[in-house]
């Protein structure tokens, strides 16, 4: 073949031409290696218009520079890149047109750069556009003819501009099949990542009064929820909508989930929770994206609901009468404002379901089509969930998501849902039930381990409510708080003991009533214990905010600054302990 | 725990200082109501005090629930950071009408 190539010019050129154009024309076609195709063209070029030596170069970096992809003669250049605008190949792509420089010495428009960087000795130049539909990508250039004065002539440039204009049609084809393969391959990944997506999801409630669904309106979401249960019976849960839709939402909605996920595990409190997400998001999150979500603990032994709203719709609260209400996001958006995860982080509402249930929607639910024109809207949604209240949790958002997904008009939207069923309300819970309690995770704690910081045992009178704050006070200091949180933690305790006062021992000033606090490194364990009448901590009121009266607020004060508050479990007629716990970061 | 009424401009300022808690909360109440129950304006004064409780800010809001059914302004003044602190943990910071003088009060 090479034979016939060297044979240019000697009375066969039409079919040698034919030849060098159907093999060049193979060689783009059947490679997945452009490189090794450039390589052979540029060769093939070279030689059958006899040249010295030759070069190939392509428009690269946003078309700012041509760089060497292949060349063929002594001086190997591949690598170099000029400036796109540079020398005669620059000429040449910019015009679109072929150009031949008989004589270099005669030519202001050589760029001596290369032959500079080479020690290549450049006499002659040929040069014609790789372009095609009047858009070139690149240059073909030929130096120093092989024969007579070395220089060339018209007749070569004619020759290389055929052969160029093949090469260039060769190429864009298969520059077009990489791409294609390029564009399968991020399908493939995008598909592999919608994969582990869906992976942290939960797959099944396994017998939970939650459940949860998301349907993606592209491969990939911007929504996520969560639950799972904890090792003493509570469910943690969220549901958001990551700012945005395509692979920047994926990333964020992995990193949000997974954040709540494992902090959850150390923080009970929702909204410092989402405090410390949002200082996280601030830190690291680009382009303006931000997060709207739902957090909550929901205790099924109490029917007792926390939830912290950033910026999120508001979700519904449905009482066993069919009363709706909303809970409000109270908050912005995590991501937005870092100044906002103040020490208590975000507002957290508290809701007694009391046989009730609960609904969280992003937004794609409340603004999803079910017609020509016509969205679902929060009406849809309760009209939905009303008449099918008698079903499970998992039958009625069911509902919800397919009467949008099946509605036959393509998702605008990704579509969240997540739900919480309570039990009978509490009037209607038997004893029984009432009783089997979860297992105490704290009870497992041993305190043994803990240091105790300090203690006191007083009498059940209001006068020595001072005395227990200033032993909680400089407790707190030595466990390490910092001083504007201590008074939340004395706050916490009074409350506590109040309640003792007034309700376990009915205002009677003679019990006794007991502080502990124990430190165990990175958290503060306050213990209040009595010898009262055992209280059942399911018929403990709190107090509903919206309801401005007295009274009423000591319990929501106490879950309201620590991390968790609970009442531990005690032998009958043993009197009450009630546990706090705050997590010193 | 201290009480101190006095008149100013034709309101009642009512000043505590010290600890409100359940035990001098039973004054506190008892103070603001009588103060209410005068039909003039009343301005509680918190400037003074160390520590507040719910029993305390339970005070608070019935004064002010009896001076709204009787039309009188009641007006939190010179509310301490302790009690400031609580009220915006019970988001009663938005309900009370909280003012930084006797001026600013006496201006709403």
């Amino acid at each position: 073949m090479n034979e016939t190539l060297s044979n240019q010019k000697t009375g066969e050129t039409t079919a040698d031409i034919l030849t060098l154009l159907a093999e060049m024309g193979q060689q783009f076609a059947a490679t997945h290696d452009i490189g090794s195709a450039l390589n052979y063209a540029i060769e093939h070029i070279a030689r059958y218009v006899g040249a010295e030596g030759g070069s190939l170069f392509m428009l690269e970096d946003d078309d700012s520079h041509l760089c060497c992809r292949a060349c063929y003669g002594e001086v190997d250049i591949v690598g170099v890149c000029i400036n796109a605008d540079q020398g005669i190949v620059g000429h040449c792509v910019e015009t679109l047109s072929s150009e031949i420089v008989r004589d270099v010495k005669t030519d202001h428009r050589f760029h001596k750069g290369v032959d500079e960087q080479s020690g290549f000795v450049t006499r002659s130049i040929l040069c014609a556009p790789l372009s095609v539909k009047g858009e070139s990508f690149g240059a073909i250039e030929l130096i120093n003819k092989c024969s007579g004065d070395n220089l060339f002539d018209t007749a070569d440039l004619t020759l290389l501009s055929t052969l160029a204009n093949s090469a260039a049609l060769a190429i864009a084809n298969a520059r077009m099949a990489e791409k294609l393969v390029e564009q399968e391959r991020l399908a493939r990944e995008l598909e592999l990542a919608a994969e582990i997506q869906r992976s942290l999801l939960p797959d099944g409630n396994e017998g939970l009064p939650v459940w949860g669904a998301n349907i993606p309106a592209r491969t990939v979401s911007g929504d996520f929820f969560d639950y799972f249960e904890m090792d003493d019976g509570r469910i943690v849960f969220n549901l958001g909508d990551v700012s945005g839709k395509g692979m920047n939402a994926a990333l964020l909605m992995a990193k949000t989930i997974s954040l709540f996920r494992c902090l959850s595990k150390s923080i009970e409190h929702p909204g410092r929770l989402l405090g410390l997400i949002n200082t996280e998001i601030c830190d690291t999150s680009t382009r303006g994206m931000f997060v709207t979500m739902v957090g909550g603990i929901y205790d099924p032994a109490t029917g007792r609901l926390r939830i912290s709203n950033a910026g999120h719709e508001p979700p519904l609260v449905r009482d066993v009468h069919g009363n709706y209400r909303s809970l409000p996001a109270e908050a912005p958006p995590l991501g937005i404002d870092p100044d906002l995860t103040a020490k208590n982080g975000f507002p957290v509402a508290n809701v007694d379901l009391d046989g009730g249930s609960f609904y969280l929607f992003t937004d794609g639910v409340t603004e999803g089509y079910v017609g020509e024109g016509e969205m679902l809207g929060s009406d849809g949604v309760l009209k939905i969930i009303d008449g099918s209240i008698a079903e499970d949790i998992s039958v009625q958002l069911q509902r919800i998501v397919s009467i949008i997904s099946e509605s036959g008009i393509a998702l605008r939207d990704d579509l969240t849902v997540l739900g919480i069923s309570d039990g009978p309300p509490k009037a209607c819970r038997s004893e029984t039930m009432r009783k089997i309690s979860p297992p105490d995770k704290l009870v497992t704690k041993d305190m043994k381990k803990c240091d105790i910081l300090a203690s006191i045992k007083t009498c059940s009178s209001p006068d020595r409510l001072k005395l227990i704050r200033n032993v909680v006070h400089d407790g707190a200091a030595i466990a390490g708080f910092a001083r504007d949180i201590i008074p939340d933690i004395v706050l916490a305790v009074d409350e506590a003991c109040q309640n003792v006062i007034r309700h376990a021992y009915d205002g009677r000033t003679d019990g006794e009533i007991e502080v502990a606090l124990y430190s165990d490194g990175g958290s503060l364990i306050i213990e209040i214990s009595d010898q009262a009448p055992h209280i059942d901590p399911a018929t403990i009121k709190h107090r509903d905010l919206d309801d401005i009266r007295p009274g009423g607020l000591g319990t929501y004060l106490m879950e309201e600054t620590m991390d968790l508050v609970q009442y531990r479990p005690v032998a009958e007629n043993k009197g009450n302990i009630l546990r706090m716990v705050k997590t010193i970061f | 725990m201290k009480t101190k009424i006095r008149e100013e401009n034709g309101a009642l300022i009512v000043s505590f200082e010290g600890d409100v808690d359940l035990q001098s909360s039973p004054d506190t109440r008892k103070a603001l109501l009588d103060a209410v129950g005068q039909g003039k304006a009343v301005f509680a004064d918190l400037s003074g005090v160390g520590y507040i409780d719910s029993s305390g800010v339970a005070s608070l809001v019935e004064a002010f629930q009896k001076a709204k059914s009787q039309n009188n302004k009641f007006i939190l003044i010179s509310v301490s950071e302790n009690a400031r602190r609580v009220l915006e943990l019970a988001r009663l910071d938005k309900v009370f009408t909280i003012c930084d003088s006797i001026s600013d009060a006496l201006d709403t």
